[in-house]
């Protein structure tokens, strides 16, 4: 019976050439940093099966996103779960879209014949990147309106066409209804299509190609290795599975940070970006007047087109990369740099959040206490 | 990565990946799909809690036959708090009793007209008839109209909705 089906289908699809596919030997030289894609793909196929589950509840205009939220993290059954899973895995997929890079990287698998392999990765991180600033104005809450009040402005800092970019992003000249209906759309339906293409794009280059392997591989040793399936998915296997387990801790135990609701009255409270735009939001303090658009564009400009070009920059031959001087040095700085400016960021002082977060804590503790009327009253005073 | 390469072909660490790799899948998909199916079907389930609420005043509502009222009341829908609208007949029924009828059809829960000169109910959509007690004269509807409950309170007349 089984023949028989296995039959009938092998008969109306390829099953057999997906099968050699799935089967085809990988390089001998591989190590589990090799299965960062598949866990990249695993929290692309994560965040759409959780997106598309939020968006059953979410609202997105100005009156509604906020208390929509609430509803899906406190009445909702699995809300919060959900929510969480979805909140930490935008987080995840930074991070692993960044170490799948640098393995690229550190391994010389860039070069030919895989520079458009890399062209389109870059591409894919250029829209992780904007899925996480569409994403986190949805909850309409003070993180997310500020962060893009001022991801707008720094986009419209690009010299003579800055000002029309900035009211495209907005959809006016301030954060609004228009900002929030354009961002869901932009989040949940022009992005996961576009992601969707380049991914199968990158995964169809990457079959093509095969693994890159590590640079020691001769060419002998290119289709020697293990097949991908079941060995080399049983190590993606693996590392999903991980993966996914602190995800889901993370979901359970550590609650999406919620602010309040959106205020562009508030001045009482410190814009901070969400963690994986930090750098940028650090580099930004050490540009002062005139000198501000090298922070806000020509550095994040000049790095995104060096990004691009980093296959056609050295057209010698795959090597390990303490043999490669040069692209050693850089990568070194550029990711010492990157980490250093989200530290510094994480540690930039607040300038209110001593006098806010003490009052709501006084608030909670006491709400009818004496010395909270008097607090407040100062600030009132203040605004 | 592996250092039994010569274990590779081996048929038992072959068919012992391959359950290991459904075990996994299986897992995840559950430990995901689970959550998200509650998460889309549970509220939908939940049943409303209806409440008595405002219909008219008993003085004014007195000697009515079959009088259109429509009403509205605060409810909360999903995450919004909003005015939400209703329409019921009422007939005084004497004795400071009153019958609401609901203007829902049993059938397909379009809303019926009271048509005076038939003293029937009539359904716009399938052709559904109820007669003035709101039983079933003609057409698809399998039960009569719903009388809603009532209650009067200091001359107010309350209705709840089923």
């Amino acid at each position: 019976m089984k023949e028989k089906i296995v039959e009938f289908f092998a008969e109306r699809i390829p099953l057999r050439s997906i099968e050699t596919h799935i089967k085809k030997p990988l390089p001998r030289h591989i190590n589990w940093l090799f299965s960062l894609g598949a866990m990249a793909l695993f929290l692309l196929i994560l965040q759409a099966a959780t997106g598309a589950f939020l968006a059953i509840y979410y609202s997105p205009s100005p009156d509604h996103a906020y208390n929509s939220l609430n509803y899906i993290s406190k009445e909702v059954p699995f809300g919060g779960f959900v929510r969480g899973l979805h909140h930490w895995g935008a987080s995840a997929m930074v991070i692993v879209v960044f170490l799948h890079l640098l393995r690229v990287v550190v391994y010389d698998s860039y070069k030919a014949p895989r520079e458009l392999t890399w062209l389109v990765g870059v591409l894919l991180l250029l829209i992780v990147l904007g899925f996480g600033f569409t994403g986190y104005l949805l909850p309409w809450d003070q993180k997310a309106y500020w962060a893009t009040v001022v991801g707008a402005k720094i986009a419209s800092t690009v010299p003579f066409i800055g000002d029309v970019i900035g009211r495209i992003l907005r959809g006016g000249e301030e954060v609004g209804a228009v900002t929030l209906a354009r961002f869901y759309a932009i989040h949940t339906i022009w992005l996961p299509w576009m992601v969707f293409g380049l991914v199968g794009l990158h995964l169809f280059l990457v079959r093509h190609h095969g693994s890159s392997g590590l640079p020691q591989n001769t060419s002998d040793d290119m289709n020697a290795g293990k097949p991908f399936y079941p060995e080399q998915l049983f190590e993606d296997g693996v590392a999903i599975l991980i993966l996914f387990s602190v995800l889901v801790a993370m979901a359970l135990f550590v609650p999406v940070p919620s602010e309040e609701i959106a205020d562009p009255a508030d001045a009482s409270y410190d814009p901070r970006p969400e963690w994986y735009f930090l750098f940028l939001f650090q580099l930004l303090k050490y540009f002062e007047g005139p000198l501000e658009v090298i922070g806000t564009f020509v550095i994040p400009f000049v790095a995104i087109l060096l990004l691009f070009l980093v296959p056609f920059l050295s057209r010698k031959q795959r090597l390990p990369l303490r043999k490669r001087p040069v692209a050693l040095t850089i990568t070194g700085i550029s990711v010492l740099s990157l980490i250093s400016l989200t530290i510094l960021g994480v540690r930039s002082p607040r300038l209110n959040s001593t006098s806010t977060t003490v009052t709501e804590a006084e608030e909670s503790k006491a709400p009818n206490s004496e010395n909270t009327e008097v607090f407040d009253f100062g600030l009132e005073e203040d605004d | 990565m592996n250092p039994h390469a010569e274990d590779v072909s081996h048929p038992k660490r072959r068919s012992f990946l391959k359950a290991f790799l459904l075990l996994i899948s299986g897992l995840i998909s559950a430990v995901v799909a689970v959550p998200l199916l509650g998460f889309a079907i549970l509220p939908a389930l939940k049943k409303a809690s209806k409440k008595y609420v405002v219909l008219g005043i008993v003085d004014l509502l007195k000697g009515s036959r079959f009088k259109k009222i429509n009403y509205t009341f605060q409810s909360k829908d999903g995450w919004v708090q909003t005015n939400k609208k209703r329409s019921v007949y009422v007939t005084d029924a004497g004795n400071g009793n009153f019958v609401v009828f609901s203007r829902v059809c049993s059938h397909l829960n379009c809303l019926v007209r009271w048509e005076e000169s038939k003293r029937q109910f009539l359904c716009p959509c399938h052709g559904g008839v109820f007669d003035e007690e709101g039983n079933v004269v003609a057409g698809p509807p399998p039960r009569a109209l719903e009388k809603l409950p009532v209650k009067v309170e200091d001359g107010v007349l309350y209705v709840k909705e089923i």
